[in-house]
């Protein structure tokens, strides 16, 4: 063996592999060994070099002897801390293994439609909206001659209607508001084609000023494709009052759209033409694919048709008994599946109407 | 409708691509559906024409729309005598010979009829006609069809020609259909015809269906030598409701159904037979007749600036007002609060003071309105509780874990059938499909759908619910609630605890829902033929039935599309009658007990056919009313217990408002429910 008292380097060299070792070991029995290897009394590395202290001169034995306990203890205290760390990891007494799946709390969620269709009703709350339900199967006269489309009126081919084969007492609204006149639909013949029917018994009850959203399910004689179903769920808006105006009309859907669709969403009225109202217009928004710019989806337009509306039409007024010399009003409705399909990129309508559970879970609660 | 564009500009001269000249025209009421490039910059637009706007379906009808939004003025080629005057080129007078006499039998039908004969060599017509009409979307035929197709196109008018030498006693009669009579259309069709509707016919047979389609008797061929072209004005309603009855739409029957112009006939007339010498076709021989024994004058309206600013929210000026009514042929004369204005008898979509306002909406620009926003001038009226409540049953639902369906208000007969007696089902008159045949009496066959539609992919746990209508011919249109659910009653976990849906998940949901609408309601037993026998139940309000549930019955099930083996258990809750039975909106909170609870179980025997709520109500009947709670905790059959017996275990709850109750209150109380379980049901105390 060299002469210990002159050669440092030896403790320098335990120390070092003393670290090397340290820092791969992982487990209890690591450090057993390391202890062992190290400290133990017959055979440690450090517990060899303090019995060979006793062969050394006195000076060389004081000075050497310092470094080897430092040595000792700094192993030691190195060891008892991996070890304290390692205890940290240790499970305590009862402890559950919380990687395990939890208990399955159930969930459901609401129709992608509903969700569409509560928003709307929040966003018309908030303006001051009455929100009502009308009867789904109506009579003609509300449905459509009250709507200035007599019978034989070209515009009922644009919406091609279910009629029942013989009539039923229909359903009830406004019951909260007493017991109306209107109230209960007597004599059914057909299934709604438009939510607008509830213009009709609305107005023919209150007197104006009339400000209503009319959520619900309309019915027409189309077939299933990726962009019609024989049902389907609409909205409809109707203001009435003194001096509202077409502007009026356009700064309510702006912040419809706004809402629905964003702030940066772009809005653009297209004259058209509806019965019930006029002047009439077709409703767009900026293309939610592309942005304006124009894609597959605009049809190249930069712009995607949501909603029709319109100047409620004069003969509507007089049908219901306003006068249309003293109040106007503006009405808008669309298809809410249309909305939804826009907000959530739905590109087949008929996932709305099949409610599998894969498609109805993708949406929060 | 299809339109060259190199064909409109002839009439107006219209700078821009084909894209451009969309944009523009589909902000002003005409949205291009499609640009087809057909070469040399040139492109047919498909124009949208709403169904108001009959007059724009033609050429010169569009031109004078591009005119107006672009501040251009219409070329002579737009043909300077289309005008709101209807007495502009009159005919001369047919008092000279014509080969043909016309007689108008029904004026109201048909309020005018300008028919000329003409000799012609018929033939193809030249390529430059041809390659117009196929732009459009029309098969060139022979010169002489094809110019009334090349009128029809540029002025909107619907011309007819007929071979002369087909019309017995060269007459043409604009006469109703006799009883019966027959007459086979140019598309080869025999039609039966009827009283009400209109022919064009000779001495004695029909030889076209007035307005809607020729007849081939009275066809022009390659050997028809002289025709006569028509060009008339019919009654809309006659002209829709003939070809409703005929199910046959043609170019012509459209245009007529929504209203020509009554003063155009002529001057197409005079169109057709120029085009006829233009071409080479052929060569009028006599006057040109014209049976119009009353006169259509254009109507006047009122316009009014304060309706313009009224109805718009903005006031426009005069320039620009005039500026666009003349554009579109209106005429004006100014008064005090605004213009009396002449109307085109073309358009047919205005009739009143709005209607003009709307064309001054369109053609100043929607787009230059501001947006502003309707003032509220009264309280908003109290919100329908309807809508609430249906929130309410969504959270109520999807809490308990079931996934909202939407699903249609009609199905099959049969589908229905399961749910309502026959004499109950409403029948749709017109159904697409026998899947959609009858309104639903229920929404539980929807839901059997939805849930073999899962089922079919890979979901074995599934829970669906749905609000909605139902229809019955005896209850009308009712509001309900129903759910589905099938698989799982508590799912899978490591630990265990997973089990199938049984009776007492659907229970339990039901109740909540009862809960929630704040209905005291009771369970009894209950049959329906839809629901598995002894696994089907009403749930009762104030003795109304408010709604049911219970294990589908295995063959209804397997009749839906769903397997027979596997347990599906439904729900329907009548919504208007269980909103009928519920509290109200009112609350008032009860004071808490004061005093503690005293808690005392037993176990007794009993038959095992007899009913948990039997003994609830002998119990509650025996106890004083200090008992607040009774709780069946166990119920055990089997190893100890004599056959046909079984053990009933009940926590029942005694609290008093008043006292600490003592052991004696309690004991005494628990003598009397013994006594009375031991009379009334044999119990035996275990």
């Amino acid at each position: 063996m060299p002469d210990p008292a002159i050669d440092r380097s030896i403790i320098e060299t335990l120390r070092a592999n003393f670290r090397a070792r340290l820092s791969s070991a992982a487990s209890d029995r690591d450090l057993k060994a390391l202890t062992d290897e190290f400290l133990s009394r017959k055979s440690g590395s450090v517990t060899a070099l303090l019995k060979h202290l006793g062969s050394l001169p006195a000076d060389a034995k004081r000075e050497f002897g310092q470094l080897v306990n430092t040595l000792k203890g700094d192993i030691e205290t190195a060891l008892a801390d991996r070890r304290a760390a390692l205890d940290d990891t240790r499970a305590p007494a009862g402890a559950v293994d919380v990687t395990l799946p939890a208990r399955e709390l159930p969930m459901g969620r609401m129709h992608p439609l509903m969700r569409v269709r509560q928003q709307v009703e929040d966003i018309f709350t908030r303006m001051g909206y009455e929100i009502l339900e009308g009867p789904e199967v109506e009579e003609d006269y509300y449905n459509f001659e009250a709507l200035n489309m007599p019978p034989d009126h070209p515009a009922r081919d644009m919406q091609d209607t279910l009629y029942l084969d013989a009539p039923i007492i229909g359903g009830t609204w406004g019951a909260h508001r007493g017991a109306l006149p209107e109230a209960q639909v007597r004599a059914a013949t057909l299934l709604r084609t438009h939510t607008s029917a509830m213009q009709i018994r609305y107005m023919k009850t209150f007197k104006p000023p009339v400000r209503i959203l009319v959520p619900g399910r309309v019915y027409r004689r189309d077939n299933l494709d990726l962009t019609h179903t024989p049902m389907f769920q609409q909205f409809e808006a109707l203001v009435v009052g003194e001096g509202i105006t077409l502007a009026d009309l356009k700064g309510t859907l702006e912040a419809l759209v706004h809402e629905l669709f964003g702030a940066d969403a772009k809005v653009r009225l297209r004259p058209s033409f509806f019965p019930y109202t006029e002047p009439s217009a077709e409703v767009d928004i900026s293309c939610r694919a592309c942005g304006g710019s124009g894609c597959g989806v605009c049809k190249h337009t930069g712009w995607l048709e949501i909603l029709g509306s319109g100047m409620v039409h004069p003969a509507v007024f007089e049908a219901v008994g306003y006068d249309p010399e003293k109040v106007t009003g503006f009405a808008f409705g669309t298809g809410i599946e249309r909305m939804a399909m826009l907000k959530y990129g739905v590109d087949d309508i008929r996932l709305f109407y099949e409610n599998d559970i894969r498609f109805l879970e993708q949406f929060p609660l | 409708m299809r339109i060259l564009l190199s064909w409109l500009r002839e009439c107006v001269d219209v700078p821009g691509t084909p894209e451009a000249v969309a944009k523009t025209m589909s902000v002003r009421g005409f949205a291009v559906e499609g640009i087809e490039p057909v070469g040399d910059g040139d492109a047919v637009l498909d124009f949208e024409i709403t169904a108001n706007r009959p007059d724009a379906m033609s050429v010169v009808g569009m031109a004078r729309e591009v005119a107006t939004a672009y501040g251009l003025a219409l070329t002579s080629a737009a043909g300077s005598g289309h005008s709101a005057d209807p007495d502009t080129a009159r005919p001369k007078a047919d008092a000279a010979a014509s080969d043909i006499d016309i007689v108008l039998e029904s004026p109201e039908l048909c309020p005018r009829y300008v028919g000329a004969v003409a000799d012609v060599t018929v033939a193809p017509s030249p390529a430059w006609m041809q390659a117009r009409l196929q732009a459009a979307g029309i098969r060139p035929i022979s010169n002489i069809v094809d110019i009334t197709n090349y009128v029809l196109l540029e002025l909107g008018q619907p011309m007819h020609a007929f071979d002369l030498a087909t019309l017995t006693g060269r007459q043409i009669r604009i006469r109703t259909a006799r009883p019966g009579e027959a007459l086979k259309t140019l598309d080869g069709q025999a039609r039966t015809l009827t009283p009400e509707m209109l022919v064009i016919a000779d001495a004695e047979r029909a030889g076209a269906v007035a307005g809607v389609m020729g007849g081939a008797d009275t066809e022009v061929t390659g050997a028809t030598k002289t025709i006569v072209f028509e060009s008339a004005y019919f009654n809309p309603l006659s002209v829709r409701r003939t070809s409703k009855k005929l199910g046959l739409k043609t170019e012509a029957s459209m245009r007529f159904e929504r209203g020509a112009d009554p003063n155009l006939p002529l001057l197409a007339m005079t169109r057709a037979l120029a085009l006829l010498e233009e071409i080479g076709a052929g060569r009028a021989r006599g006057p040109i007749l014209d049976r119009y024994p009353n006169r259509r004058k254009p109507a006047s309206l009122r316009l009014r600036r304060g309706k313009i600013l009224g109805l718009l929210g903005v006031a426009i000026p005069d320039a620009t007002v005039t500026r666009i009514l003349e554009g579109l042929d209106f005429r004006l004369t100014p008064d005090a609060e605004g213009w009396q204005v002449t109307v085109p008898t073309r358009r047919v979509d205005v009739v009143r003071e709005v209607d003009l306002i709307e064309e001054i909406a369109r053609h100043h620009g929607l787009d230059q309105l501001p947006s502003t926003f309707p003032a509220l001038h009264a309280a908003p009226p109290p919100a329908d509780p309807r809508l609430a409540r249906a929130r309410q049953l969504r959270a109520v639902m999807t809490a308990a874990g079931f996934f909202e369906a939407v699903t249609f208000g009609f199905v099959a007969v049969d589908a229905a059938a399961t749910f309502a007696a026959d004499g109950d089902l409403v029948p749709i008159a017109n159904p697409l499909s026998e899947n959609f045949a009858v309104l639903r009496p229920s929404s539980l066959p929807g839901l059997m759908a939805a849930v073999a539609h899962n089922r079919r992919r890979e979901q074995r746990d599934i829970r669906l619910f749905e609000i909605g209508n139902r229809f019955s011919r005896s209850g009308g249109e009712r509001r309900a609630l129903a759910c589905a659910w099938t698989g799982a009653g508590s799912p899978e976990h490591w630990e265990g605890g997973a089990r199938d849906v049984d009776f007492f998940d659907i229970k339990a949901i039901a109740l909540r829902v009862a809960q929630a609408m704040r209905v005291d309601a009771v369970v009894e037993p209950h049959r329906e033929a839809w629901l598995a026998p002894g696994r089907a139940a009403a749930l009762v309000a104030g003795g109304v039935r408010i709604g049911v549930f219970g294990q589908l019955a295995p063959a209804v099930a397997g009749r839906h599309g769903l397997s027979e083996a596997e347990a599906v258990y439904v729900m329907e809750i009548d919504l208007d009658a269980a909103e009928r039975a519920g509290a109200g909106a009112d609350l008032t909170v009860a004071p808490l007990p004061r005093f503690p609870s005293v808690t005392r179980d037993i176990s007794i025997l009993v038959d095992e056919t007899l009913a948990a709520a039997a003994v609830r109500t002998t119990i509650e009947a025996a106890a004083p009313p200090t008992l607040v709670r009774i709780r069946e905790f166990d119920r055990y059959q089997g190893k100890g217990i004599p056959e046909g017996k079984i053990s009933l275990s009940l926590r029942l709850t005694y609290r008093s408002p008043e006292r600490t109750l003592t052991d004696a209150d309690v004991q005494s109380a628990m003598d009397a429910v013994l006594t009375a379980l031991r009379a009334q049901h044999d119990a035996v105390q275990r």
